[in-house]
């Protein structure tokens, strides 16, 4: 190595674009894709990872229609009745018992004996040329909604957060599976090689309820795991050098560093130590490039505007931008969980009528405006973009303990829910399932955790069947091999 | 292996042909059990048996072979048939096999069709000494296995590896920690005189070192998923680091394995349990608590128990048993009712996912005191049993019951309706807090019975929802309505477990009888007189009426399930032998002694452990099979009991934790011994001699030195019986271990992944050796011994956790420099240094780490403020000798490596010396940020570059 001792005057800069030890892996997924055509197609799980760059970008099954990711995870699970799903018959019989027959043999979290129907809270109107149902609590949506996919018909078999997070992010109730986006990571690889290929961000003030598992890397190699970045001080961890330790001085130990290692590597013969030096060269890349994709300060006045970005701030509409700025710069899979929309009525912070407005408030203008920024950056076909919570909400009104409460609220309803996709080869203005008239239930073309699961991977151009890793004996999958029978959802691909 | 006594290595028939001349036999496992694997069991295996053929069990393929007699059997006519409807394996699962594979099976057919279980479950048998050229280079009879299998392969031993990277090996590798510069000098001298005998002294007085302990429990605690908190959603703290200590100081005191084993699964089970027993069983209380609102107690419970069971076969025998739980094992011969079976032995203990963690031992401050501890719980729970026992006796002689029809039924939420029978039922909402009030005729009697029954008649439908009688009232209203409470000397029920006493039915302040969190079958209490109640009058409207309040406010499920009676009968006696009972003298003091002994286990000051705690033979719990897994739809009721495939002629029954404990470290056991010795090796060598440390099966990968595996397995087991010292001792003098890990180009070649042992072992630290070698060479290293978990520096934010109000708080004084297993450890939200450095979240038994090289950790040990602080404090160190500043750069080096510096190193180093001195001069400010003198601040740079060598991450 070419290392000029005395000169640390030296434009530190320059190192950036010394890729000595890493290859140019920015060519595109489906340029590899096309380019494995040639011969037989190879699965993911053929192709040796190598150690030295396990985020090298890996071709997929079939050409994809998406190549990226943001998944907008709200934990708590927010109230698809008041928010999408309208049901003029619950509306209708708002207020009396519920019937007996959809109660038997169902268990809730909260809701004890015979609780009291409710009907929508707010008012719904159709909106867009699709014609999509909406209520009045999302306006700036509403905008975007002929971009929307919906499918009104999931359902889960968790009704407990915890549990139902792991489960629609990891495909196992219980922890230990990896998640959707470490999946994604170690089945095509990153087009970046100076920021984590998935990136996880927070707001709301907590993390989700299940804790880091919800982006752990289960039983993959830890290198696929989320990296949790954050909005306020270092968005990596320990991505800023010591007090007392400029760039310059960073630049010239790390020089030390891989002259000292290449005096070892020559003299132990060990190649681990060449994988070393190659990591720490790809630290000081992400010293720099990750502090400028964290930067929104560099982004226009009438950017900030659209997504109601406040810089500085741990927001969602700052994680909004942000995952705009990390799809924009080739990270594979964003994932964003924003805290706070366990709607029980307990409190009035946890009310449909008091605190989940503001929540909808907060939630609506900066997801609007990520969707038309990508589609005004051309991104959006090749970015998927994923809403919804870990579960959905009762058609009854919750009666915790039995006891009438304060404030209006609905208990975990495992068995109907609603999410939403745009962009990446999804049916825009569309909408797919149906609940049953209380939507209590899903009816119509009900989609499971592993059919959706399935979809995303077949999205991302893979065989669910064959995306898989060798654990304890069988080749597991994110669409858990324990509950067969998943299925893609073609309606919803366009 | 023809010596081996199992009966299910059964030869087929006595038609034995004799092996050809030229061929040697076929051997099962290796040449025949491959291709079934492959081409076979995915149809006619454990998941899916196709037409009722699985290539896993031996008495199924005789139904399609004839021993010695390959035209006349099945098996070969499928295999070769023209007709592709009947050729097997059809065309669209793979198509017919190979030539060469028909061959194998015909010729295994004709040589008798030998079966045998998989190799690994199979006993250990001690191997020949190998032939070997190089003789002279092997120390012992493990070298020359090693030496035999390298020789094999064409390979030749590497030299002896130089006294400084064998010193810095074996500290690392014994107790986790560098050496120190006075150890080094030491053993320099020792060595120039007699290098072997240098080499034993220093191992010596490793494993003599209490350090030896701190390092080898980091392992354990990944096995036992240990955990500073609960898990799950709330992931509340949970006190258990005093078993933490226990495993320190086992390993420490060398405790045989075979006693660390029984000690852990069953030490509450011993006849005599000794002062640390109980606390031992604290292993399997790491399992996850959901505490999270609403989640099913009886889910988690279960969960707990799978955990318990997956994680036993994980750690002892390597074998993945979590699969037998949906279905029978696809590829090793467990049917799925081995599973529940098994499941059944640990499906008995008190714990069932309270937010209290229930059930918990004391753990006394003062260790002297902790045999009392141990007295007085297993003493107040023997008294408590023998009171309550008197009263269920009584119950079955008595058979005066008279069933009380309810008059009147109010309560104060729901329905109440009683059939012809006197079975009242409730419905509606009933929430926590529900009280029924019942009026009912006033009988003469001494004793009133409450029966509790499911809702569900069906036993497969049972546990219910739990139904506790928090609190019983008992009154009588005479005619004029006068109202008078009547007083209750005693309650006795039908067992007694779980968290409340019946006897607290009495009082207002505590949840009493009843099924909690779940109702798991029917139930009764008998609730005896202060005295007899005589009916007065004649006529019944004279007598006036009883009222009974039954209150309850148990809620299960974190608080959110209300816990009611929802059918229930009352019946009354008037046997006055339960007057006589209750009043006895006897019973009385027996009470006294009771008490007595509660209070003086409630005086002694310690905390609080959760442990294992069997449940009473009254009180056990029914195991019924899961239908494909599932806890809600259940089968058949199961006994308990090991899998078949291990009962062994002569094999004393295991119907318990003890019992099993004992097989598993018994003579019998195929797997113990291999599965523990090959895991140490994998620590000392990079990977074990069954890569797949977690899985011997058939699905695992094979070992490398099979023969060498058996032999280190009775090496441990027998001749050293379990000690770990004794065998760490011989490996590490072993010419193996000794060998330098300089890589030539051409072994690289020959065995990149050092598969051979041809050369040292060359491993990246664990991350608990990170930390501690940088706290070692900084000199601040605390060295206190045990104790509760501490906080060094952590990034803010971190703990973002949900409800909880915990807060990492950091710690101060030596606390801040304590080893890295003492750090608190958060499952939600590890350290993470330590998760960068592959440390698991311990949320699951991990019984390998498998060590990445990654971007991330340079940035941690870079960056990390909680690192760079200790590359300051190297700095002071380098800078306090004195000298010039190459003295320095290599003194150093010296504290982290032992070796001089190259001088093409020192060079490296003193640019980067210069140029920061350069840079430090020049900017004061910017230099006070890192020390006070520009010439410290510069040799700060230059420590914070030593401790990320590629060298100095390595051992």
């Amino acid at each position: 190595m070419d290392v000029d001792r005395s000169s640390v005057e030296r434009e530190w800069l320059l190192h950036q674009t010394r890729r000595l030890f890493l290859k140019d892996s920015l060519l595109g997924l489906g340029g590899l894709w096309l380019a494995t055509q040639g011969g037989r197609s190879a699965s993911a799980a053929d192709i040796a990872r190598d150690p030295a760059h396990p985020w090298s970008v890996q071709p997929p099954h079939f050409k994809p229609k998406a190549t990226r990711v943001i998944y907008v995870h709200l934990a708590g699970s927010p109230s698809q009745l008041e928010l999408f799903d309208y049901k003029p018959v619950l509306e209708k019989y708002s207020g009396k018992d519920c019937p007996a027959q959809l109660l038997k043999g169902k268990q809730f979290a909260f809701i004890q004996g015979i609780p009291k129907l409710l009907g929508p809270v707010f008012p719904f109107h159709k909106a867009g040329q699709s014609g999509q149902w909406i209520s009045d609590r999302l306006p700036h949506l509403e905008k975007v909604i002929d971009e929307l996919c919906f499918i009104k018909s999931m359902w889960t078999d968790q009704f407990n957060h915890g549990p139902a997070q792991l489960l629609i992010q990891t495909g196992n109730q219980n922890v230990g599976s990896p998640a959707m986006g470490a999946w994604a990571l170690y089945g095509l690889g990153t087009e970046n090689d100076s920021l984590p290929g998935f990136i996880v961000l927070t707001s709301g003030g907590k993390n989700p309820d299940a804790g880091k598992s919800v982006w752990g890397s289960g039983f993959l190699p830890s290198v696929y795991q989320g990296i949790q970045c954050r909005s306020q001080g270092d968005p990596v961890l320990f991505l800023s050098n010591p007090k007392g330790v400029t760039s310059q001085l960073r630049r010239r130990t790390l020089d030390a560093l891989a002259e000292l290692n290449q005096q070892t590597a020559a003299e132990l013969g060990d190649p681990e130590t060449r994988t070393r030096i190659a990591q720490y060269e790809m630290a000081f890349r992400m010293q720099v490039k990750a502090s400028e994709a964290f930067d929104i300060t560099r982004e226009s006045k009438r950017v900030h505007q659209a997504y109601g970005t406040e810089p500085g701030k741990e927001s969602f509409a700052n994680n909004c931008l942000l995952a705009r700025r990390l799809v924009e710069r080739g990270v594979r899979f964003v994932q964003l969980y924003d805290w706070g929309w366990d709607s029980h009525g307990a409190s009035a912070s946890e009310a449909l009528n008091a605190g989940f407005k503001n929540k909808c408030a907060k939630m609506d203008r900066p997801m609007a405006a990520l969707v038309k920024d990508l589609k005004d950056r051309g991104l959006l076909d090749e970015t998927l973009i994923i809403w919804g919570g870990e579960f959905g909400r009762t058609s009854m009104q919750e009666n915790r303990r039995g006891m009438k409460m304060k404030f209006i609220g609905r208990d975990h309803n495992p068995f109907a829910f609603t999410i939403w996709m745009a962009g990446g080869g999804v049916k825009a203005g569309y909408t797919h399932g149906e609940t049953d008239e209380l939507g209590f239930q899903s009816l119509v073309d009900p989609v499971s955790i592993p059919d959706f699961h399935a979809t995303v991977l077949a999205l991302l151009g893979f065989d669910h069947l064959r995306l898989t890793y060798p654990v304890q004996g069988v080749n597991q999958r994110l669409t858990n091999v324990t509950k067969p029978g998943s299925q893609v959802v073609k309606a919803v691909m366009a | 292996m023809h010596k081996s006594v199992i009966w299910t290595l059964a030869v087929w028939g006595t038609a034995v042909a004799a092996a050809s001349a030229e061929q040697p036999p076929i051997r099962f496992n290796r040449d025949v059990r491959p291709i079934f694997a492959k081409h076979c069991t995915a149809c006619h295996g454990g998941v899916k048996a196709a037409s009722d053929l699985s290539f896993v069990y031996r008495d199924s393929v005789l139904g399609v072979v004839e021993p010695g007699e390959p035209d006349d059997s099945e098996l070969m006519r499928r295999l070769t048939t023209e007709d592709a409807e009947e050729r097997m394996p059809p065309d669209d699962h793979g198509g017919p096999l190979k030539k060469a594979e028909i061959a194998v099976i015909r010729r295994w057919i004709a040589e008798g069709a030998r079966w045998s279980e998989p190799w690994s479950f199979v006993l250990p048998v001690e191997p020949p000494s190998p032939k070997v050229t190089q003789a002279d280079w092997a120390r012992s009879k493990m070298d020359a296995l090693v030496l035999a299998a390298m020789e094999g392969h064409g390979l030749a031993p590497s030299p002896a590896a130089p006294p400084h990277e064998w010193l810095r090996r074996v500290c690392f590798d014994l107790i986790g920690l560098p050496p120190s510069l006075e150890l080094w000098e030491r053993f320099q001298r020792a060595y120039d005189a007699d290098p072997q005998g240098a080499k034993e002294h220093v191992v010596d007085e490793l494993l003599e070192s209490p350090r030896y302990g701190e390092h080898w429990a980091a392992m354990w605690l990944d096995a036992a998923r240990y955990a500073d908190t609960y898990g799950f959603e709330k992931d509340p703290e949970r006190t258990i680091w005093p078993w933490r200590d226990w495993v320190i100081r086992a390993f420490n005191a060398d405790m045989p394995f075979d006693q660390f084993t029984i000690k852990q699964l069953a030490g509450d089970l011993l006849d005599q349990p000794g002062p640390d027993d109980l606390l031992a069983t604290a292993f399997h209380r790491n399992t996850q608590n959901n505490t999270e609102g609403g989640t099913d107690d009886e889910e988690f419970r279960l969960h707990a128990v799978l955990d318990r069971v997956n994680t036993t076969w994980t750690v002892w025998q390597g074998t993945t048993f979590g699969c037998v739980q949906c279905h029978s094992h696809p590829y090793d011969p467990f049917p799925q009712e081995d599973y529940y079976r098994f499941l059944a032995l640990f499906n008995q203990t008190e714990d069932c996912d309270q937010n209290d963690d229930f059930p918990k031992t004391k753990v006394a401050k003062d260790p002297a005191r902790q045999a009392e501890v141990v007295r007085l719980e297993q003493q107040t729970r023997r008294r408590r049993e023998q009171l309550n026992a008197d009263g269920v006796r009584l119950a079955s002689e008595v058979t005066s019951w008279q069933r009380l029809k309810p008059l009147e039924l109010k309560p104060s939420h729901g329905t109440l309706e009683a059939d012809a029978d006197g079975w009242i039922r409730a419905s509606g909402t009933l929430p926590v807090g529900v009280v029924y009030t019942l009026k009912l005729p006033a009988v003469s009697c001494s004793a009133l019975r409450v029966s509790i029954r499911p809702e569900q008649d069906d036993p497969t439908t049972w546990p219910e929802r739990g139904a506790v009688l928090s609190q019983f009232e008992w009154f009588h209203v005479s005619p004029d309505g006068k109202r008078q409470a009547l007083a209750i000397k005693e309650v006795f029920a039908d067992s007694l477990g779980g968290r409340y006493d019946p006897q607290d039915s009495l009082k207002g302040s505590a949840d009493g009888f009843g099924g909690y969190p779940v109702l798991e079958r029917p139930r009764w209490a008998v609730f005896v007189l202060e005295t007899p109640w005589h009916a007065a009058g004649e006529q019944a409207a004279d007598a006036g009426h009883f009222e009974l309040v039954l209150r309850q406010k148990a809620a299960s499920n974190s608080g959110t399930q209300a816990c009611t009676l929802r059918r229930f009968a009352l019946d009354s006696t008037d046997d006055d032998r339960w007057t006589t009972l209750a009043h006895d003298s006897r019973r009385q003091q027996s009470w006294q002694e009771y008490r007595r002994d509660l209070q003086a286990w409630n005086a002694i000051d310690g905390v609080l452990v959760p442990v294992m705690r069997e449940r009473r033979t009254t009180a056990r719990r029914a195991t019924r099979i899961f239908l494909r897994g599932n806890f809600k739809r259940k089968g058949d009721e199961v006994e308990p009991g090991i899998p078949v495939v291990f009962m062994r002629e002569g094999q004393p029954p295991v119907r318990n934790r003890l019992e099993l404990a004992r097989w598993l470290v018994s003579d019998a056991n195929p797997l113990t011994a291999r599965v523990f010795v090959n895991r140490i090796w994998g620590r000392l060598f990079g990977r074990g001699i069954v890569e797949s440390e977690e899985d011997f099966g058939s699905a695992g990968l094979a070992p490398s030195h099979p023969e060498l595996l058996d032999h280190l397995a009775l090496r441990f087991s027998r001749h050293h019986r379990w000690s770990l010292k004794k065998l760490l001792r011989e490996w590490v003098l072993s010419a193996t271990y000794g060998q330098t890990s300089r890589i030539t180009p051409e072994k690289l070649q020959a065995d990149p992944n050092n598969r051979w042992l041809a050369r040292g072992p060359r491993l990246r630290l664990t991350a608990e050796m990170v930390r501690d070698q940088a706290l070692a060479a900084s000199g601040l290293l605390s060295d206190k011994l045990g104790g509760p978990p501490v906080f060094p520096p952590q990034p803010a934010g971190i703990w973002k956790t949900v409800y909880s109000g915990a807060k990492w708080t950091t710690s101060t004084g030596p606390d801040r420099y304590r080893r890295a297993i003492y750090t608190y450890w958060r499952r939600t939200a590890g350290y993470p240094m330590m998760l960068t450095f592959d440390t698991p979240t311990r949320d699951a038994c991990k019984v390998r780490r498998i060590p990445t090289n990654t971007p991330l950790q340079a940035l941690v040990t870079l960056n990390d403020p909680a690192f760079f602080e200790l590359a300051a404090a190297l700095a002071k160190r380098m800078e306090q000798g004195g000298g010039s500043v190459d003295e320095k750069i290599a003194r150093g080096y010296r504290i982290l490596l032992l070796a001089e510096p190259a001088a093409d190193a020192v060079e490296t180093l003193k640019g980067v010396y210069a140029d920061a001195l350069k840079i430090y001069q020049a900017d004061a400010e910017l230099c006070q940020q890192v020390a006070k003198s520009p010439e410290l601040a510069a040799l700060v740079l230059v420590a914070n570059t030593l401790l990320n060598m590629d060298r100095v991450m390595a051992r």
